[in-house]
């Protein structure tokens, strides 16, 4: 706009920016003295640009490759065990061996896989949901609200987290377990990341667009949804990414002592506690499962690291000048 | 300064006042200690049950505000945490416990945050040097492992070191198997006993302080008041030691306290793979059998592991940072 | 000469010019002029710095050249993204390792850009020191006063005893004008204020006898009277010294008094350079003209319509081919399109040099700013010819207190004290008229305004809005006019826009939240675009991609979007680059012509103020000292206060500059948390010094209304016994 600058009247200098109807995003012409790239090339760049994200990426679509479609790959279902093969090595017939009372290995941990997955994903983003709210809306309203806010959160988690989950699952049965599972870890994950996005918050409310919001009579719950969520977005979406790992490894300390998913079903961390009893006889049974969970909350893990560096602004990955 | 403590302190009380109460009420109407009745078979007579039941002062038929009163009027009046559904004292049952646990924990928290803490310094000002990208690398890739994955990986290996040397270096179950007069012997067994589990809890608290000091101390190297320093004639190392290390550690005595849940967390997990008779294994067991009293009992003792922390936190904040100290 | 100048600058010669080749070519502007004979201390040769980024390489100074003497002061003008702070960190070895850096810095004839960390730290502190813009962060905040003046002696000191360390600390504290020196050094940072701490800045700049001291905008984040006093700070600081000194700023008024020679900066490019006289005389490079030209005066009346430079800052990633200013230079021609134009000698005026292709066509016509830039026409008012007393009340304000309490730290927060914010304030705003409320930061501006925009009912006085008190019991559709009544403009326009969101629905949400339909909303947003000089085609666009000026722009259409009849202006234009705050500024005032909206203008800056109001109240502590029409005030000041904040604002004029007699406000604002009986100005007051005892007492026990005096202009108050 160098020309309009100068026409001190106020019309456009431009004849061909004269108001016409309606608004076509199509006709957005780049500026000629303005080299920019687009924020979301600009992430995916960054991210590709990352070895380590890109190993991560692979790895956690081949697992969930695995989970959706690897239970038709064989003929043995996780819940009906093969009484001629207990406690076998892997073979031709069972891939990753069986266990003491001849369940498939790999009928389990194809099973366990898709429960790990499924917990991880839904209660990471249940609790991502909570929290930005929480968080925020502890932030924005000031004052009181946020004194007595902030106090609660605190007092939540002064017991461990993992006990009250442990406490409201013993009642459940197998089945229904996971989703009291994802009830649980929801239900008492939320409050130390709410916790978080509340302190950066405190930096954002004090933004000016939030004053001018206000100013101009928009309510408080469409600031918080239109301007202080999406301005965490990064940060949100960071956040979910890493809250899958936690989740995680939550359910299989759950499962592994026997407070979590119970039989019939399965998941990874009850296959680490039906192996570890038999760690040195029948190690596979311990071996595989261990395996595919480092490997999902590793790969989780990369792509996590790999989108902050790439969303963070003060990353460094910028390269060197020429 | 002590005002300031002091303060803190009556905070904390009514906190964890407040979240024992409301751990108490969760455990009432999530526990059915009914049911460790109703599922022998034949199960006794119904009013045999009623009677263990008030007992042990579980029974879902009285109003759960009455035996909150009369649960918490025990612990007020005679420091009393009430009986398992087996009518044992849980008192009795906690207190030896409590020592193998803070026993494993406090070795634990104080290595992986003298570790932590340091490799995130040794890090952070190596910065996308290749100490800093292979130490992140087994950072992440320990961060990731299970508490489970990991005790049973290092149990493995030990059975494994023990059979291939043909002598038992490391014990996997236990603290104690000496039984002699020896301290020395008694000391050394102990050792032996508490080098694995401690391994299992120390790598997680590790590489989690040693991320997030290297964040917190990468967030204040690049500080105004660091390029103050440097600009005064300090090398750069020099000046982030002096200047940058000070205020990154307040957010990191925030994370200690707050890492306590955690660290208890895998105590329970440990204790479970090394077979250690502490209060993890008792809250496993206490759910189990739907012992309500004993599991707010754990849950009580937890709280006052974090509030603790939180308190330490309190006051080394207070120490680093004049902000809180004068004010 | 202008041979020898030619070789070095040609970009084709950056990467071989050795040492030898320097020394043999004057190639530095100022070494012909006036130090024949004497060494620099230091001597920029070439200097080009690259960063990398993620749209290329920045680059953020080509071809950057000067020698620095001994006791002389060196100021460097430019623009944000001009180049000018790089090249001060540049010297000092402070720049992000992503930084390439060529050319060659030398300090005593030693070579700097070779040396590594450790051999620059022995010079820094020492030889070469520094002082940043923001005091407020420079400090480490854990560590005391005494223990980080102590730090800057050590370091280059190692034997130093207790003893020496400390009287060396008071002596330094003392030379900068810190009261109760011994008291002060067991402070803390956050228990000093901004100005303060720049004091102590320089006394750590200073501790080690430097001999060359790098100012880096060391006055912007401070009030203009807290300036006036760093500002003689630093000049006593090079006199004790004898040092040469780097000022770098964006401010040209401060420039003016401080500097000797002058260097313009401009896209990372040295593009004039000269003696402080002949650069505001006559000043030869179009952009030069152009920043001198743009801004107000606070010295002046008001003369007329402001004259911006068009179109904004080149992007530093995408250089043209020709000269970076040819897009926004009215003298440009063809040959500024195709090849960049060399820093030259221009013949007939020594130690003048400048970038321009036809720098020797404008000295020679004696071309000034007015043949250069063009004049447009304004819009008159839509009130012109209406007596202001027959215009409607916009903004009735009368006795308006805000306090807060201040609560002791314990376990039930008791109240101590109160904090008058604002204390007692009238104003009264007419259509299409601008008030200016002016003062220094602490003052109650802004609480005043956010009063106002709170829209309920004042702890005490009242607030009219075109006849509508606003209370509590404003009903809710009632209190929704209201909002399109009022509407605020913030100062950045960065922090205001939300980034996440495209313009079409920053500027549809106040029309929103007045439940204005969408056909409406759209109609109106494309008016919107038009009114404030935009392309509506680009509605779609994220604020990001515009620069601060357009942002600007969209923040003002965003306030005109539900048709204010009041906007409140909280520093609109100090966020922005001079060369674009003209053009910002003229559309405030053809927006107010066009549309009679009534302004209530807050602003540091009294040069605008001057400019752009009609009338004028001055704020000190939560009190109206003055008010009275603009003109009125600014000639004739009463109270003592309003006299010495006019003083302190510097002006872009070295001659008046030399010649000013200046009353510098002793001591800084009093904590707003004391109260006083009397005068709260009388601390400060020169005038309360020279009054005899019985009439200082009158000034500490009697508070002064805010009066006309009889023989005066009956308009014009003042909160003075003595005026």
């Amino acid at each position: 706009m160098s020309t309009a600058a100068m026409i001190p009247t106020g019309l456009p200098a431009d004849p061909d920016s004269a108001p016409n109807s309606g608004v076509d995003p199509n006709t957005d012409k780049p500026r000629s003295d303005f080299k920019r790239t687009g924020r979301m090339t600009l992430y995916v760049r960054r991210f590709f640009r990352r070895p380590s994200a890109v190993v991560g990426l692979v790895m956690l679509v081949i697992l969930l490759f695995f989970a959706l479609v690897g239970s038709h790959l064989t003929k043995w279902a996780y819940d009906q065990p093969d009484f001629t093969a207990l406690s076998d090595p892997p073979s031709a017939d069972h891939w990753l061996g069986t266990t003491t009372g001849g369940s498939d290995m790999y009928a389990l941990i194809i099973r366990g896989l898709g429960r790990s997955l499924s917990i991880g994903f839904i209660s990471s983003i249940a609790i991502t949901i909570i929290a930005a709210f929480i968080g925020t809306a502890i932030a924005y309203f000031e004052g009181a609200v946020e004194k007595v806010g902030m106090w609660l959160l605190d007092m939540l988690l002064v017991v461990p987290s993992f006990l009250l989950i442990a406490l409201i699952i013993s009642g459940s049965t197998g089945g229904n377990d996971w989703i009291w599972l994802i009830f649980g870890l929801t239900a008492f994950g939320w409050v130390g990341y709410a916790r978080t996005l509340r302190t950066l918050t405190l930096s954002l409310r004090e933004r000016e667009y939030i004053k001018a919001a206000k100013y101009m009579g928009v309510p408080a719950f469409r600031i918080i949804l239109r301007h202080l969520i999406p301005n965490l977005g990064s940060v949100l979406v960071i956040n979910t990414v890493l809250g899958v790992v936690s989740a995680v490894n939550s359910e299989t300390a759950l499962s592994f002592l026997g407070l979590g998913i119970k039989a019939p079903d399965t998941s990874l961390g009850t296959l680490l506690n039906n192996g570890q009893s038999i760690i040195l006889t029948a190690p596979w049974v311990l071996l595989f499962p261990s395996i595919v969970l480092i490997l999902l909350t590793f790969s989780v893990q990369l792509i996590g690291d790999g989108l902050r560096d790439a969303i963070d602004p003060y990353s460094r990955s910028a390269g060197k000048a020429e | 300064m002590i005002k300031y403590i002091l303060k803190r302190c009556f905070n904390y009380v009514i906190m964890l006042f407040i979240a024992t109460s409301m751990t108490y009420f969760l455990a009432s109407a999530f526990m059915d200690p009914r049911s460790n009745y109703m599922s022998r078979h034949p199960h006794p007579p119904i009013a045999s049950i009623n009677r263990s039941l008030d007992l042990a002062n579980i029974n879902d038929q009285t109003p759960v505000i009455v035996r909150y009163g009369r649960w918490l009027t025990g612990i007020v009046t005679r420091w009393n945490w009430g009986l398992s559904p087996e009518q044992s004292p849980i008192n009795g049952a906690i207190a030896p416990r409590i020592l193998a646990s803070v026993q494993l924990v406090t070795v634990a928290t104080v290595l992986s945050i003298i570790f932590g803490v340091s490799i995130g310094v040794y890090t952070a000002i190596r910065q996308y040097k290749w100490q800093d990208r292979t130490l992140n690398s087994i950072a992440t890739f320990f961060l990731v492992i299970p508490t489970a994955v990991l005790g049973l990986v290092i149990v493995y290996l030990a059975v494994s070191m023990n059979n291939g040397i043909g002598q038992r270096i490391f014990y996997v179950t236990g603290l104690h198997s000496y039984s002699g007069g020896n301290p020395f012997a008694w000391f050394l067994d102990l050792l032996q006993h508490l080098v694995l589990p401690t391994i299992v809890m120390t790598i997680p608290g590790t590489v989690s302080y040693h991320l997030t000091q290297r964040t917190y101390l990468l967030d204040t190297m690049n500080a105004d008041y660091v390029r103050t320093a440097r600009a005064k004639g300090l090398p750069l190392n020099k000046a982030i030691r002096r200047h940058a290390l000070r205020t990154s550690l307040i957010p990191t005595a925030v994370d200690v306290a707050f890492s306590i849940a955690s660290i208890f967390t895998g105590a329970v997990i440990t204790e479970t793979v090394f077979a250690i008779n502490g209060l993890g294994s008792y809250f496993v067991q206490a759910i189990g059998d739907n012992d309500i009293n004993g599991s707010v009992a754990i849950a009580a003792f937890g709280g006052v592991c974090t509030l603790t922390g939180a308190l330490l936190a309190d006051i080394f904040s207070a120490w680093l940072d004049p902000r809180i100290r004068l004010s | 000469m202008s041979n020898a100048m030619e070789a070095t600058t040609d970009r084709s010669a950056f990467r071989s010019t050795t040492p030898s080749a320097v020394t043999a070519a004057p190639a530095a502007p100022h070494a012909a002029t006036s130090h024949e004979g004497e060494a620099p201390v230091l001597s920029v040769r070439d200097l080009n710095v690259s960063f990398a980024s993620e749209a290329g390489t920045v680059r953020a100074v080509r071809g950057m050249n000067f020698d620095l003497y001994r006791g002389k002061t060196l100021g460097i003008v430019g623009e944000s993204g001009s180049g000018k702070s790089v090249t001060s960190m540049s010297i000092m070895g402070l720049l992000d390792s992503n930084a390439h850096v060529e050319g060659s810095i030398t300090w005593h004839g030693e070579e700097l850009l070779t040396k590594n960390d450790l051999a620059m730290s022995k010079i820094r502190g020492k030889g070469i020191a520094m002082v940043f813009q923001d005091p407020l962060s420079a400090l480490t905040p854990v560590f005391s006063i005494g223990d980080q003046i102590k730090e800057s002696l050590v370091i280059h000191n190692p034997h130093m005893g207790e003893r020496q360390i400390r009287d060396r600390s008071i002596e330094l504290l003392e030379l900068v004008g810190i009261p109760e020196p011994e008291e002060r050094l067991k402070s803390f940072p956050y228990q000093f204020s901004g100005g303060m701490r720049q004091r102590v800045m320089i006394a750590m700049a200073i501790a080690n006898d430097p001999d060359v001291i790098i100012a880096d905008e060391p006055t912007t984040a401070l009030d203009v009277t807290i300036q006036a006093q760093v500002l003689d700070v630093l000049k006593k600081a090079q006199q004790e010294t004898g040092a040469a000194v780097i000022f770098i700023t964006h401010d040209l008024g401060v420039i003016a008094g401080i500097a000797d020679d002058i260097i313009v900066m401009y896209t990372g490019r040295p593009v004039e350079s000269a003696p402080v006289d002949d650069i505001f005389a006559h000043p030869a490079m179009p952009y030069t003209m152009g920043l001198l030209g743009a801004v107000p005066r606070s010295d002046r009346e008001r003369s007329g319509r402001l004259v911006p430079i068009p179109g904004s800052p080149t992007n530093l990633v995408d250089l043209p081919k020709g000269c970076p200013f040819a897009d926004r230079c009215p003298l440009a021609i063809d040959i500024c399109r195709q090849r960049e134009p060399n820093l030259e000698a221009i013949p007939g005026r020594p130690g003048q040099f400048a970038a321009c292709h036809r720098a020797g066509e404008i000295v020679e016509k004696g071309l000034t700013f007015s043949d250069v830039y063009q004049v447009s026409e304004g819009v008159t008012s839509k009130f012109a010819g209406v007596a202001r007393e027959d215009r409607a009340v916009a903004l009735d304000v009368q006795g308006l207190v805000k306090t807060f309490p201040l609560t002791a730290g314990g376990f039930l927060r008791r109240k101590i004290g109160e904090v008058h914010a604002v204390d007692g304030v009238n104003l009264e705003i007419r259509e299409g008229e601008t008030l200016a409320l002016v003062g220094e930061s602490g003052s109650g501006k802004s609480t005043t305004l956010s009063e106002i925009m709170s829209f309920t009912k004042p702890q005490a006085g009242s607030v009219t809005i075109f006849d509508t008190p606003v209370d509590d019991h404003v009903a809710r559709a009632k209190r929704r006019e209201l909002r399109g009544m009022v509407q605020y403009i913030f100062q950045d326009p960065m922090s205001s826009l939300d980034p996440r969101l495209p313009i079409y629905d920053i500027l549809a949400e106040p029309l929103r939240a007045q439940h204005k339909s969408r056909e409406e909303i759209r109609v109106r947003i494309e008016e919107l675009m038009t009114l404030v000089e935009l392309n509506p085609d680009q509605v779609d666009r994220f604020p990001t991609q515009f620069s601060g000026g357009q942002r600007q722009r969209i923040a003002i259409a965003r306030a005109l979007a539900v048709s204010p009849k009041l906007l409140l202006l909280d520093e609109p234009v100090s966020a922005l680059d001079v060369s674009i705050q003209a053009g910002v500024i003229n559309l405030l005032e053809d927006l107010q012509n066009k549309l009679g909206i009534a302004y209530l203008f807050v602003a540091h800056n009294l040069s605008v103020v001057r400019h752009i109001s009609n009338r004028i109240a001055v704020m000190y502590l939560g009190r109206i000292v003055e008010s009275g029409s603009t003109a009125e005030v600014f000639l004739h000041p009463k109270h003592p206060y309003t006299q010495a904040l006019l003083s302190a604002v510097p002006v872009p004029d070295p001659a008046i500059e030399r010649r000013r007699a200046r009353t510098v406000l002793q001591g800084e604002l009093p904590s707003p948390s004391e109260t006083f009986t009397g005068c709260p100005f009388a601390g400060r007051c020169p005038l309360f010094v020279s009054l005899s005892k019985e009439a200082q007492q009158r000034c500490l026990n009697e508070r002064p209304g805010l009066t006309a005096r009889a023989d005066t202009d009956p308009d014009h108050l003042a909160a003075c016994h003595w005026v």
